[in-house]
């Protein structure tokens, strides 16, 4: 699509050329429109957000819960639109093409920001440095689990094991793999991954004994794991999630490989500073509200509600730690760099 | 079996507004199969972002009632205009058209609402019984199974489909081709990607299917339609007689069974089985020449098996999470629509949707009964309708209904790309129906097989000693050597005869 976003990235600049030529030849100082009007955002136009991945999943739904709570906030019409494709890389290319007046934003994944990159060719990874970040939404927690069969409940129990392991992910380039595969090279434990395609696929692999362990997302095995179908061996969070208290964490376990799922609110660049202040504002009120509270509680989310400015220092420090610790252990989540 | 949770789920089907939904699907789906050009995969594609706000269970019983009511609506033009609506109502029109023509429309569309009528319940009552057994063993299902089961099914679409073998061979193999585009799941390396984004995760399944199967159906049908016999047909006395119903009997219990097993099978369904019943009704017929020319069989084995087809379709999806058809991929969209992942957890955890979905076929075959044959002369009204209106109108929803899907436009260019390929196809007799199937199973298949090897360290041994996928191997070999082996010892014997 590379090629047809080209085109109307041109038909989009010379609409724009053209508006500010009548703009200029009229001598006016046209205010109004959508595309002027920071001070008067959102104006009654619609907005629309973004979300790189099939409807029904984690990212979708926290956009449906944002999108429901800002559209009464705003006053205005606001619509998620799934765009899947490439791990969320076709919607954020989408996204960068797109008018910088906010009535475009993306929930953006973590992963496709600081994981994605160690897995695919550069041109193809996404650069944060080329959005605007209105806030952090929240943070989903890795869990290592295993069918309580299979006598493998603890990182010892996974070193001594006595032969090499097989352990899930839920696919390439993703924060299953990098977790895996980063507390398995620290730990010295030979194991391969087998790749399989979401969290669901991954969990009945897990469930039925056919990989040794899997890291899944807290909110997809946090059932299993309550019915005793699933024994949680660690999780790759810096602190205990709230709803699994009993279970250590890598970090406490002595491993440096915390490796979590991420979400945030992305406009495209350029959009103005007062326009990215009244949306925060907006998610803020969301955020504050019992319904959200609760949507967080009911989907195992861990608010990570900083602003835009700490979300991309937040993401970068992680980008950069991942790849050092990467490099460190001769961890490659693809095969072509 | 405990069976609350079941007579739960008629609760779920009997409330009034999962009663409602059940209707509008089922009319939908007679309509939509009375259109030529609109599948159910392609209408229930169009229906999706529709669901969204429609709870799950109402949702998926309304989807499910078009899926079958199109296996209805499909039969009634292939009577009457010698118009397949449907691809499953193909091989009807055979012999339903002829006896048309004979005056006796009636009795084909009578047969065929009877025929479906059984075939279905036969069907539901068996995933009733089926569906949890299958369920229980779905953990013991791994990548080893999966990849039995998909090199077993592709096997069956390249040599049980219709028309030519060598074609529908060609036709899988394209579809193999096919599966294989868009990044590595297991290495990141792209393949065939053309440095296309939009191709990264590979070719979608619902623009393939929408353009192949209903772009590609309005393009041909345009032409089909000014052949077409439109000689105005009378519909009197939809009661068959008992002497036709006694010569159907043993086609619609050979279809009922025929159609469920097939319907399981991935690369099953309702097209394939309605082709395979017929064929085999008019193998073991004492008078094959019958056939073409009115055969109340012929009318009564392909509508059967579709329709038993179309409900046991959904054991695949529902229990393993594998669509074993274009329908029940789209079906399985709309289900991680509503936050539902299909697969071994569904009966145990969602019983209410699950029972709720299985119970509703029971209430949507009886309101098809009731339903098709008052709705007959509604039906050929809208056929009226000219193709050059409503050709137009299909193509747009198709357009607009795969953009909904995704929200990309390269699925547009997609569409209207194998909407050629699907028109050129049918003109040069390919089915496309192998190609799609094979491009579903492909894509399982490797990643399968590929996994099991990560499991087995390398050794493919390792597929004969775990029991499921070495008993669907040994199938697997049996079906490719049980027919050459028999043909030989055929020949040996009418030689030693002649000798």
């Amino acid at each position: 699509m590379t090629r047809n976003n080209g085109v109307q990235r041109w038909v989009a600049t010379g609409l724009a050329l053209g508006l500010a030529l009548t703009t200029t030849a009229c001598g006016g100082n046209l205010g109004s429109g959508s595309d002027a009007g920071a001070e008067d955002f959102p104006g009654g136009d619609p907005i629309t957000i973004y979300v790189g991945a099939d409807p029904g999943g984690s990212t979708d739904l926290i956009a449906r819960a944002l999108a429901d709570g800002a559209a009464d906030d705003l006053g205005v019409a606001v619509t998620v639109e799934n765009k899947p494709g490439a791990n969320g890389t076709l919607a954020a290319r989408e996204l960068g093409g797109e008018k910088p007046n906010g009535h475009t934003l993306m929930v953006f994944n973590g992963s496709l920001a600081y994981i994605t990159p160690l897995a695919v060719p550069e041109d193809e990874a996404v650069d944060i440095g080329d959005y605007e970040i209105i806030t952090g939404v929240s943070q989903d927690d890795y869990v290592l689990v295993t069918a309580p069969s299979s006598g493998l409940a603890t990182i010892d129990a996974l070193k001594n094991a006595g032969r090499p392991i097989t352990y899930g992910t839920t696919g390439v380039g993703t924060g299953s793999q990098l977790a895996q595969a980063l507390l398995f090279g620290q730990a010295g434990v030979q194991a391969t991954a087998v790749p399989f395609d979401g969290g669901a696929p991954t969990l009945t692999a897990v469930l039925g004994g056919q990989v040794d362990v899997g890291a899944i997302q807290l909110g997809e095995a946090v059932e299993q794991i309550e019915a005793g179908q699933l024994t949680p061996i660690v999780t790759f969070a810096e602190k205990r999630p709230s709803y699994l208290p009993d279970t250590p964490t890598v970090v406490e376990a002595g491993f440096d490989v915390a490796v979590q799922q991420s979400r945030a609110v992305f406009a495209p660049k350029g959009t103005p500073q007062p326009v990215l202040d009244r949306l925060r504002t907006s998610f803020q009120k969301v955020f504050g509200s019992d319904t959200y509270k609760k949507f967080n509680q009911d989907n195992q989310l861990t608010p990570n509600e900083i602003d835009g400015a700490q979300l991309r220092d937040q993401w970068s420090a992680n980008l950069a730690t991942y790849r050092k610790v990467a490099e460190q252990y001769g961890i490659d989540l693809g095969s072509e760099k | 079996m405990d069976l609350s949770p079941v007579l739960d789920g008629f609760g779920v089907v009997l409330e009034p507004t999962n009663l409602l939904y059940c209707l509008i699907g089922v009319v939908v789906g007679m309509l939509i199969g009375v259109l030529p050009g609109l599948g159910p995969a392609a209408t229930i594609a169009i229906l999706l972002p529709v669901t969204i706000g429609i709870e799950p269970v109402s949702s998926i019983i309304m989807l499910a009632g078009i899926f079958y009511g199109a296996q209805y609506g499909g039969t009634i033009t292939s009577v009457l205009l010698r118009l397949p609506g449907e691809a499953s109502s193909v091989v009807t029109v055979f012999d339903g058209h002829a006896l048309a023509r004979q005056g006796r429309a009636g009795t084909a569309l009578g047969i065929a609402a009877i025929g479906s009528f059984i075939g279905g319940t036969v069907s539901i009552v068996a995933l009733s019984l089926l569906a949890p057994l299958v369920a229980g063993f779905a953990l013991d299902f791994g990548p080893p199974e999966y990849t039995a089961l998909a090199m077993l099914g592709i096997l069956l679409v390249s040599t049980v489909s219709s028309g030519h073998r060598l074609k529908a061979l060609a036709a899988a193999c394209i579809g193999l081709l096919l599966a294989t585009v868009g990044r590595d799941g297991f290495t990141g390396a792209e393949r065939f990607t053309f440095d296309n984004l939009s191709l990264a995760d590979g070719l979608d399944f619902v623009p393939i299917a929408m353009g192949l199967f209903g772009l590609g159906e309005i393009l041909y049908n345009l032409e089909e339609r000014h052949r077409a016999t439109q000689t105005p047909v009378t519909v009197a006395n939809v009661w068959p007689s008992k002497a036709d119903l006694r010569q159907s009997s043993g086609a619609i219990g050979r279809g009922s069974v025929l159609g469920f097993v097939l319907g399981i099978l991935p690369g099953g369904g309702a097209t394939l089985s309605s082709l395979a019943a017929y064929a085999w009704e008019k193998r073991r017929a004492k008078d094959p020449e019958r056939f073409g020319k009115g055969a109340v069989e012929g009318v009564a084995a392909p509508e059967t098996a579709n329709n038993a087809a179309a409900t046991s379709s959904f054991i695949p999806l529902l229990t393993l999470g594998i669509p074993a058809n274009a329908t029940m991929a789209v079906i399985f969209g709309a289900l991680l629509i509503q936050g539902v992942s299909p697969g071994p957890q569904l009966v145990t955890q969602e019983p209410e949707l699950f029972w709720g979905v299985v119970n509703s076929m029971y209430i949507g075959n009886i309101l098809l009964l009731i339903m098709s044959i008052p709705l007959v002369g509604l039906f050929v009204k809208i056929l009226r309708v000219r193709a050059t209106v409503l050709a137009p109108i299909t193509v747009l929803i198709t357009l607009v209904g795969v953009y909904t899907v995704n929200n990309d436009v390269f699925d547009i260019v997609l569409v209207i790309v194998f909407g050629a390929v699907g028109y050129l196809m049918k003109k040069l007799g390919f089915d496309p129906g192998p190609l799609v199937l094979a491009f579903v199973l492909g894509s399982l298949l490797e990643d399968s097989l590929r996994r099991s090897l990560l499991i087995f360290d390398g050794d493919p041994t390792g597929f004969f000693t775990r029991p499921i996928s070495g008993v669907l191997l040994a199938t697997f070999v049996l079906v490719i050597v049980v027919p050459p082996v028999r043909a030989a010892i055929r020949r040996r014997r009418t030689h030693k005869e002649l000798v």
